[in-house]
């Protein structure tokens, strides 16, 4: 799928499909070219081969219909919240008025309310993230895409965010693809859990995620949760061993 | 010698002032002890070595003084600090606007900074004052000499800061905006302009200095006019009180114009701190 200028081939026989308001995660070792597919998707790095379209139309850059919520939370350390939360709208092109009104919203929606004057060096690693957070849902995004975006956080600060982002989930039914290497969250958060094996990356298996939603905590004591988590499991220990 | 009873009560006079200054000075005064002894300190040793050593070149800290209000009195200094402020400012803007604007292509696209890396950094190793002669041959005894004698001397500090500090700016940014749409104009409006700031004024402030610098060099030595072209006259008379004088003023010139720089990028990259 990309060949990488000659260089390394990150990703190959790829081969999915993500339908509408549909939850997608991706797990996979360390280094199996997740992130790269998620910034293929993104439209931020080019491929030379195959297709990856969205409603059939080739993906060729960025596209309104897409925003990306960031690891490292990548927000403008000289812009207050607020500013930060507007960035994607100001630069569409919104008007002002409109911008801050919908930031508003969203910073409620995410709980940050007060906060807005506050600069991102002010705020702990959970709260910096959910104003990345809103900063991709001011846009209206039909898709988010996520690059493990719990992945810097504490444990506590990450369950605490999963929970806010499926209830928000819920109310809002985005088409999600979420990348991460932790089994849990992939299992707690996605209809399907998409399996890649190590360089090249290549999906190993859609793993279908039978759990209920809305979706509390409490799904991790269920037999499937549980069951589907010792697969994946199964699957990357066997993976991680034959590479070391 | 009337000089001399003007000059001797001097120090004296200084310190009493310590005592009996204003409660707000006060409390500054104490908060920033270091900073406010060493000058003092610096004056009080260099008017007793002055007098006692009674060198010709090391002329009292008191008759410095009351050379610079001899010159400030009579307006010689005026005339001059205007001739060389202006070109200082000009030369200065031009420093910032060439530097700022090599500096952002050579920090943002890898060939230009391929292309005129030799170059910029060649001419900020290379001892500015080289090219005096040449501008001399180029624009004759004009400001325009004394002008490109000052981008010379500023310029190649802003435009290698500039292009560090838009080369570092954390990717990821790059990235975010380049996700929401934004082409190469906004990324630089929006990301680059902004990120690189801190690291683009510490280069403003180091151009700053060199450009005070290459202020009176050039005036010394290629266009006889201004603060440079006195230094240089009473030099050559060994006037050494005069000549301190001068100098005293060059270093309100290159404090105030740091302060100014120091204001400006205080007040733009307050996130930083």
């Amino acid at each position: 799928m990309r060949d990488n200028g000659g260089g390394v081939l990150a990703l190959s026989d790829i081969d999915f499909e993500v339908h509408d308001n549909e939850f997608v995660t991706i797990i996979g070792p360390s280094g199996c070219g997740k992130t790269t597919l998620l910034r293929i998707i993104a439209g931020l790095i080019p491929y030379n081969r195959g297709e990856v379209a969205i409603d059939g139309r080739a993906i060729t850059g960025p596209g309104p219909e897409r925003a990306v919520v960031f690891q490292n939370f990548a927000l403008m350390p000289w812009a207050d919240v607020l500013a930060n939360v507007t960035f994607g709208l100001e630069v569409r092109g919104t008007p002002l008025d409109e911008c801050r009104d919908k930031a508003k919203d969203l910073i409620k929606i995410v709980g940050l309310e007060g906060f807005e004057k506050r600069l991102p060096k002010e705020l702990s690693g959970g709260m910096q993230q959910r104003v990345g957070l809103a900063r991709a849902l001011a846009v209206n995004p039909r898709i988010l895409l996520m690059d493990e975006p719990f992945g810097a956080l504490d444990e506590q600060t990450r369950r605490l965010l999963q929970e806010q982002l499926l209830r928000l989930w819920e109310e809002q039914r985005k088409t999600v693809v979420f990348v991460t290497h932790s089994m849990d969250e992939a299992v707690m958060l996605g209809d399907r859990v998409m399996l890649m094996t190590p360089r090249p990356g290549r999906v190993k298996e859609m793993i279908d995620v039978p759990l209920q939603r809305p979706r509390s905590p409490q799904v991790e004591k269920s037999g499937a949760f549980v069951e589907i988590k010792e697969y994946l499991w199964e699957n990357l220990r066997a993976m991680q061993v034959g590479e070391s | 010698m009337k000089q001399e009873t003007v000059a001797k009560p001097a120090p004296k006079s200084s310190a009493a002032r310590t005592v009996v200054m204003p409660r707000g000075l006060r409390s500054y005064a104490c908060r920033n002890l270091p900073e406010v002894l060493a000058p003092l300190a610096g004056a009080v040793l260099w008017e007793v070595l002055g007098w006692s050593l009674d060198l010709q070149w090391l002329p009292p800290f008191s008759k410095v003084l009351e050379a610079l209000v001899q010159f400030v009195g009579s307006g010689v200094i005026l005339a001059n600090l205007r001739s060389s402020l202006q070109a200082l400012i000009i030369g200065f803007c031009l420093s910032l606007i060439l530097g700022l604007f090599l500096g952002s292509l050579m920090g943002r696209y890898r060939y230009v900074e391929k292309a005129f890396d030799i170059y910029v950094h060649a001419l900020f190793v290379c001892p500015s004052i080289v090219f005096a002669p040449i501008f001399f041959a180029i624009f004759g005894l004009s400001d325009a000499a004394r002008i490109a004698i000052i981008v010379v001397y500023a310029m190649f500090v802003i435009v290698i800061n500039t292009a560090t500090a838009i080369r570092t700016v954390d990717p990821s940014l790059v990235e975010m905006a380049r996700s929401f749409g934004c082409g190469e104009a906004q990324i630089f409006s929006r990301i680059l302009l902004p990120a690189s700031l801190p690291l683009v004024f510490a280069g403003i402030r180091l151009g700053m200095g060199r450009a005070v610098k290459g202020m009176i060099n050039g005036e010394m030595l290629i266009a006889f006019v201004g603060l440079g072209a006195l230094a240089e006259k009473y030099g050559a008379q060994f006037d050494a009180a005069k000549v301190f004088a001068i100098a005293m003023v060059v270093l309100i010139i290159g404090l105030v114009s740091n302060a100014l720089v120091q204001m400006l990028d205080n007040r733009l990259t307050r996130w930083a701190d």
